[in-house]
């Protein structure tokens, strides 16, 4: 199959544009014959929007600009970030997988940054659950940005079932690295290598670029195979459009030859989690 | 403390292009010195928009300080942007015979808001944004004048210390003659930062690091080998000058109060 990651920088606040450029890039992933595009978080609405959430906010089942994006998923798989109005006033980060002209699948970030210069859990309430769920290349699972640096959660994902885990991210780059790229850019890719090659599945993770008040979004997005290889990557900080052949055989290949899937014991991990939860001090 | 300043240069340079177009502007003015750190402004901009998009304005007090004017002058020519010298001093000179007085500190703050409030005239009439040149160490430590130097539409260096904006300035090529300046607040003649803040910035800006990036408690950067005194003085900048780096506080009456629950981006609607 063909993944084509969107390296984009949306314009924050402005669906309408956003909308737009998702057009845009979904076409020219269909010359290229994708067969999944993947967009960074946030990516119809922008990512520092404070009170401006709940203008931006919009529901799956009734938004016409979601009607026009199933319509586009017949012969295409895309992941969009927007903020969704869940119930009326309750508003997540979420992510959603359209394919085969509907939507497979909601995530909701379950991990929202409200430490130094993030504030999510301000503006957002959480999601509750990492959800395996199949697609036409295999079951896959979803994560946004934060989620994705809790390494429980990719667990989950592994546990679940996810040959593909994917990553979209609103991450501002942070500390000088030996090459031009940001120090921080190389905790995602730690993760990514260490991820992909104990859970052996695909790890995609498409970031964006583009200041917003001052924060630059350091792009790097990456795929890396079920074995920990980095097999594509983005530019750093600059847009681009990355599309990438990957064999869903290697898969099969890696966990043949070290059968960690197999090997897994989630009903252990169950019980010593309860027993530590229970054992918790107030 | 290291940077890479090659990398440091795409940022800041990209950034400036940025906000510009967000911002709808084409052209950029800043008040340039013949120091460091508006020389270093200078050539980021001049990268970022073009130098024919650039306007330094070269603001002397009398004839003090005129080698830098002339330095600020050759560095204009060399990067081929224009620029423009007018001089404060028949603005500036009238208010203080009125309110005579010998304080520094007053009279250079006074000259800093007349160049702040000239650079922002030009640049409303030239239809240009007010770039500023303050440093990570000068805005952490307070030392700028508030509504004076501070003042600007976006400020591109403010997250280099002064050491690693000298390391920006050696890669970018910046002519020797300015690389080699004591910096200076062009407050009063013979005044230099390190003079009068008593420490070098080599020194000042160790110290910063440990304490800002770091997040290290005073104990712990006196026990890496500063003076007791050194880091104690940091401090009392840093937390005596915040009111510079922030909006004046508004005392909450309604239900939704600017600077406290009605919380827009900077860049909203841009």
């Amino acid at each position: 199959m063909k993944v084509a990651l969107a390296q984009i920088c949306p314009k924050l606040g402005d669906i309408r544009k956003n909308f737009h450029m998702h057009i845009d890039c979904i076409q020219k992933a269909k010359r290229k014959k994708a067969d999944l595009l993947i967009f960074p978080e946030l990516s119809l609405s922008g990512y520092t929007l404070k009170d401006m959430v709940e203008e931006v906010a919009l529901q799956p089942r009734t938004d016409p600009l979601f009607k026009q994006f199933k319509t586009l998923s017949r012969n295409i798989s895309f992941i969009v970030g927007f903020v969704e109005e869940k119930e009326k006033g309750l508003f997540l980060n979420s992510a959603a997988f359209f394919s085969q002209g509907k939507i497979l699948h909601i995530h909701r970030k379950v991990f929202l940054p409200t430490y130094g210069m993030f504030e999510e859990l301000k503006f957002f309430g959480q999601g509750k659950n990492f959800t395996s769920f199949p697609t036409p290349f295999g079951k896959a699972g979803m994560m946004i940005c934060y989620d994705f640096l809790h390494f429980g959660s990719s667990y989950l994902l592994f546990v679940g079932g996810s040959e593909l885990i994917i990553v979209i991210s609103a991450a501002p780059g942070r500390g000088f690295a030996d090459d031009d790229s940001y120090a921080s850019s190389r905790m995602w890719e730690l993760m990514g290598e260490a991820i992909s090659r104990f859970s052996q599945t695909f790890v995609i993770y498409c970031n964006r670029v583009g200041y917003e008040d001052g924060k630059s979004f350091a792009g790097g997005s990456f795929i890396y195979n079920p074995g920990g290889q980095l097999i594509a990557k983005s530019l750093y900080v600059d847009e681009d459009f990355l599309v990438k052949k990957i064999d869903l055989e290697d898969i099969r290949r890696f966990r043949k030859k070290r059968p960690y899937r197999r090997d897994e014991k989630p009903e252990v991990i169950c019980e010593a989690l309860k027993r530590i939860i229970e054992n918790y001090e107030d | 403390m290291k940077i890479n300043p090659s990398f440091a240069e795409k940022l800041l340079t990209r950034f400036i292009k940025e906000e510009f177009s967000k911002l709808n502007f084409k052209k950029g003015i800043f008040g340039l010195s013949g120091g460091l750190d508006s020389s270093v402004c200078a050539l980021l901009a001049a990268k970022a928009l073009g130098p024919k998009y650039i306007i330094g304005l070269i603001m002397p007090y009398r004839d003090s300080f005129s080698r830098d004017v002339k330095d600020a002058e050759d560095f204009a020519c060399y990067l081929g942007i224009s620029f423009r010298i007018i001089d404060i001093s028949p603005m500036v000179d009238p208010y203080f015979a009125k309110y005579p007085t010998n304080n520094r500190i007053l009279r250079g703050n006074k000259m800093a808001r007349e160049r702040m409030s000239i650079l922002y005239d030009v640049s409303a009439r030239e239809r240009a944004l007010v770039l500023g040149t303050s440093n990570k160490t000068e805005l952490l430590l307070g030392y700028g004048t508030i509504h004076g130097d501070i003042a600007c539409a976006i400020n591109p260096m403010g997250d280099l210390y002064k050491t690693q904006i000298r390391q920006l300035a050696r890669y970018m090529k910046i002519p020797d003659k300015i690389l080699r300046k004591k910096p200076t607040a062009g407050l009063w003649a013979g005044q230099t930062d390190e003079g009068e803040l008593g420490l070098t910035y080599t020194k000042i800006d160790r110290i910063l690091y440990q304490l800002v990036d770091l997040k290290k408690t005073k104990k712990e950067v006196i026990s890496s080998g500063f003076q007791k005194r050194d880091v104690e003085k940091i401090i009392t900048l840093i937390k005596g000058s915040e009111f510079k780096r922030k909006m004046p506080p508004i005392p909450k009456i309604s239900d939704r109060t600017v600077g406290h629950d009605f919380l827009f981006p900077f860049d909203w609607d841009r």
